[in-house]
Order: C-alpha cells, then structure tokens, then sequence
C-alpha cells in the first residue's frame, strides 16, 4: 500500500500473457492462448462473434457464409524516419497481423473491417489497428491466406454476386521536399539542386505583396509528382492482389518550411488508401434495378452514402509536420 | 447447394484462395462506393483511373471603395481560372488513360495556412470507359466528358434519356457596400430592408448564374442538372463574398423515347 492508494501490479499469469504475446509477434505468429480460441471457434464450441447487423447475418445465412470470430490486427508504430512511409508500414504490419489471425479461425475472408486509431499523444507514433469478423463459406476448405476485405457484410454479399471479390487492403504513399532541408534526426543534409532553388524563387516572387493573379506551377508540378507517384505506389501494391482499387482515401498535404536568408522549403506528402477488388472486366451486374421513390420524410437508406470506414486522416492539419 | 449458386464459382474459387491473384498487366483505380462501383458497371462502363488536377494559386489584390456595391472583377477572375486550370489539369489525365468521361467529380478549396492569399483548387473523379468501347459518350470536341454526377446519379441520367457533357461553373466576388452613416442614423431603431445590401446579393447571384448558364449554350447543351449555388468568403475581408455556381450540362440521347421510362415504383422503408 503507497502513500497515494494501491498500486496496480500484474499477476504472474498476466506477465505469462504478455511474454506470451511478445514472443508471438516477434516469431511473425500468434499466442497458444490466442489460437486455441480462434480454432475453438472454428470448430463451433462456443459462441461465435460478429460485429453484423441482423439485416446483414440474414443476407450472409442466405448465401452460405457463416461467422467465425472477431479477428485483428494492431501494430504501434513509430515514424521517426519518415512520417509518410510510417504509415504505409504501420497498416502493412497490421494487415499482416489479422490475416493471421483469420488464417487460425479458418476463415476464408475477413469482412467489414475497420482501420482504426487511437490519438494519444505519444511522440512520433501512433496505433494502426484493423478489426473485422472472419468468415467462412458453406463448403469451402480454410483458404491458406483469406482475403481481408473493408466492406460491410451487406456489401460484401452484393459484390460477390457481381463476381467481383474485394481481396484487401492497399496504400500508396509518397513525400518529398522542394528545396534544401537538413534533417532534423541528426541525418545527412540533403541537397536537390539548382533547379529547386530557382523554383523557390520564381515560386517566392509570385508570391509577393505586389503581384498579381498567377497559378504557381513550380508548386503545382511538385505537388502533382508527389500524388502521381503516390498513386503509381498503390498502382503497384494493387496489381499483386487484384485488378482494381476503390480508394476512399486520399490524403495530401503540402506544408512550408520556412529557412534562414532563402526562399521557404515545401515538403509535400500523400496518401492513399484503398479496397483492393478483384473483378472480371466487363461482366455484367446480374441484379435488375427497380426504380422507388421512398415515401419515408428523411434521407432514403438508398441513397445515403457510406460512412468513412476510418478517420485517421480526418483532423489532421497543415501545419509543420514531419516528412 | 442451392442457396450457393447466388456466387459465382470465378469468385468462389479466389475466396477458397485457389486461384492466382496478381493483374500485373494494369489496374484501375477509383474513389467510387462499392454502390457507385456497381451502378456505374450496370451502365455499361467501367472504371479507369482516378483523375486529380490541382491548381495552387496566387489571389492579386483589389479594393473597393468602402460605400460601393461592385464585382471585384480581378478575384472573380482568379476563382474562375484557378478552378478551370484544376479541371483542365483533371480532364488531361482522363484523356492520357484514355477515359470516354469522368464522373463524381468533386471540386474543392482550401486554404494554405501558411499565405492566406494563396488558395489550393482540387479537382478529383473517376475516370470510366465504355465496356464495349461505344463512343457515343465523349464529351465537346472529342474530349472526355466531366460530371458531378455520382455514379447513382450517372446511372439514373442515362436512363433518363440524357448523358453529361461537361461541368460548367460560374463565379462572382462582389464587395457589398457599407451604409452612410447618415442612413444608419435615419433608420436607427427601425424595421427596415437594407435594399442595398439586397440588391448587392441579386446581383452578384444573377451574375454567377448568368455565366454558368451562358457557358452551358456554348458547349452546345440542353440543359444543367445538379445546379448549386455556393456562397463563400474564403478568409476575405468582411463585405466580399463569393457566389459560385456549378452544374453538369446535358444533352439528350438521340433516339431515346420518354415512354421508355418506367414509372418508378414507390416503398416505404420500415428498416429503421
């Protein structure tokens, strides 16, 4: 007993647990415990755990598919190189975490997952966390790598249907900076040229009290390069797991750094995040469409556009920032 | 199973993780809903790439006298421009992979808190192609068409009997004038309409109105779908406002009938 009231101490199952967890993610696996649960769940003993409406268990029932367990994966990571590849990293990280734990659930796919975060205040770090309900299809065997999908079970049935699989996650990412900048890391000074610093300057000079109307384009062909290249990024991790993205994602920022005696610095940095799809191009949507008009007063559940699945970008401002 | 046929065995073979994933050979890219996904695919496109144009611009100055009521033709200028060069920049690199047009296009400004007067205009949409390469649904000249249109709406239009031509816009930054002291004083204390202010607020309306609609006949459409009027005072002095106005302009699908349209059924929802 201290001075200011008890003090919380572990049990030693609880120091056994966390070992445990440590172990496990250092091997790239999962817990004994943590196993025998989710096998446990795949097997049938005990309840199974779905973050679905009923609306959506009915949809999944008629069409074969049955829940397993609540699966996720979280990664804390810290950006202390780079803010931007931070982040790519830190969801990659995660994505690999709960496929594994879908893999143990056997489970042939993960829906509605959520990419999440939690802002505390911690330095250059934060959580990157996915969660979702494993599922498994009537008659399938366990896939060795379930698809991990950010769509909600009600869409992810409607999308099936259509022959087209939504199979992951992907995330382009890219940043860079216009000018000369000395890292602020204790590494090297980096040096881009002659042609930065005159960009800087005509950039500087259009930006002056006296002139007029002008479109920056020194700025604008960086900060196009930057999304190109971020977007060819996630071009890329796509093309390894389907044949198409639906983003709704799509961070930018371009920040001013201001320097000694020169022109300010920019750095601009971007990222995006998508569904990654899996369709057959050209195949037709098999549904009618049958026209309504909903007689209910407020917005028609028809019509009301999805909610953000994740607002980890959402508050975020432009201001200095790490790269 | 019967309760299974509903998904077909090309999908069902990729969730069993049987069959190979990677498409090396291009991909699409798109900030379209899984709804907007499949809507789009009933019309008969598919989607290409996502094109973004930016335009990061630099606002001159002007003032106004502090009692008149006046367009401040070089602002209106600079949010015409900046937005047009946003949408060029978008429609380049629709044209660049090759989309027929461009649908949900979302047009938007932000501040750089670092300068207040530089103003950063994003265009951004989907671009899509017809699946079975129809070219009947190029925008003016040749050009991919833009449009606001969600891929709901793009669906509904072209059932409608119409098809999108291009986004048209129009802008008006007016300065309202100030009241005399000598008017503040006689109508102290009474319930009055301000008519300058009145006034000012038509006409800077009417202005922005008259642009787009008159950008509207120049490319050659029928009509404007989705019209809205924004107002805003992008960290302006007080007494300047900005209207802008935006909608797609449409033109008519030759040989389509009104009578083919069915009658649309109505529901009432019980579902919360």
């Amino acid at each position: 007993m201290g001075l200011f009231g008890s003090s919380a101490k572990p049990s030693a199952a609880s120091l056994e647990r966390c070992r445990a967890w440590e172990i496990a993610l250092d091997r790239n696996g999962l817990p004994d415990f943590v196993t025998e649960r989710l096998a446990g769940a795949a097997a049938g003993k005990g309840a199974w755990v779905a973050t679905m409406t009923p609306a959506e268990l009915l949809l999944m029932r008629s069409h074969g598919i049955r829940p397993i367990a609540t699966v996720s994966g979280t990664c804390w990571f810290q950006y202390g190189m780079s803010w931007t590849e931070g982040h790519a990293q830190g969801w990659h990280d995660a994505l690999d975490r709960i496929r594994r734990e879908a893999e143990a659930a056997g489970a042939n796919a993960v829906v509605d997952v959520r990419m999440r975060t939690l802002r505390h205040p911690m330095g250059a770090s934060m959580d990157f966390t996915l969660i979702g309900t494993a599922v498994k299809i009537n008659g399938l065997k366990p896939s060795p790598a379930p698809i991990v999908s950010t769509v909600s079970a009600l869409e992810f049935v409607r999308l099936l249907e259509a022959d087209i699989v939504p199979v992951g996650i992907a995330v382009g990412a890219r940043y860079d900076w216009l000018g000369y900048w000395a890292s602020s890391y204790g590494g090297a000074y980096t040096s881009s040229g002659w042609g930065d610093s005159q960009a800087l300057w005509r950039t500087q000079q259009a930006r002056s009290m006296f002139s007029g109307n002008t479109p920056l384009h020194d700025l604008m062909d960086f900060w196009e390069m930057i999304r190109r290249d971020a977007h060819a990024d996630l071009r890329r991790k796509v093309a390894e797991m389907g044949n198409g993205v639906l983003a709704h994602t799509n961070f930018g920022q371009l920040i001013e750094r201001e320097r000694d005696k020169q022109p300010p610095a920019f750095l601009g940095r971007h990222i995006v995040i998508g569904t990654v799809v899996d369709a057959k191009y050209g195949s037709p949507v098999p549904h009618e469409i049958e026209m309504v008009v909903d007689m209910r007063d407020d917005l028609s559940p028809l019509r009301t556009p999805d909610a953000p699945r994740h607002s980890s970008y959402e508050d975020v401002q432009d201001e200095e920032g790490d790269i | 199973m019967a309760d299974q046929q509903a998904i077909p065995e090309h999908a069902l073979a990729r969730l069993a993780g049987l069959r190979k994933a990677g498409h090396p050979d291009g991909v699409f890219t798109s900030d379209f809903s899984v709804n907007e996904f499949l809507l789009v695919r009933k019309a008969g496109f598919e989607p290409v790439g996502l094109c973004v144009g930016s335009c990061i611009y630099h606002l001159g100055m002007q003032f106004a006298g502090w009692s008149s009521s006046c367009e401040l033709d070089v602002l209106s200028t600079a949010m015409y421009e900046a937005r047009a060069l946003a949408m060029e920049r978008m429609r380049e690199e629709a044209k660049a992979m090759g989309a027929d047009g461009i649908v949900g296009v979302r047009l938007t400004v932000k501040r750089m808190e670092w300068d207040e007067k530089v103003l950063e205009f994003v265009a951004i949409g989907t671009g899509i192609v017809h699946a079975k390469g129809h070219q009947g649904f190029k925008g003016p000249r040749g050009e991919p068409f833009t449009s606001a249109l969600s891929g709901q709406d793009f669906w509904t239009l072209l059932h409608a009997g119409y098809r999108p031509l291009e986004m048209v816009m129009g802008s008006c930054v007016y300065h309202v004038a100030r009241r005399g002291m000598l008017a503040s004083i006689g109508s102290a204390g009474q319930n009055v309409e301000l008519t300058n202010f009145s006034v000012a607020l038509y006409e800077a309306r009417e202005i922005a109105m008259e642009r787009m609609q008159l950008e509207a006949t120049r490319a050659g459409a029928e009509g404007v779908v989705g019209a809205d009027l924004h107002e805003g005072s992008h960290g302006w002095a007080t007494h300047v406002i900005e209207f802008f106005a935006i909608g797609t302009a449409v033109v008519p699908i030759e040989g389509h009938e009104p009578g083919e349209i069915p009658d649309p059924q109505l529901v009432l929802s019980v579902n919360s």
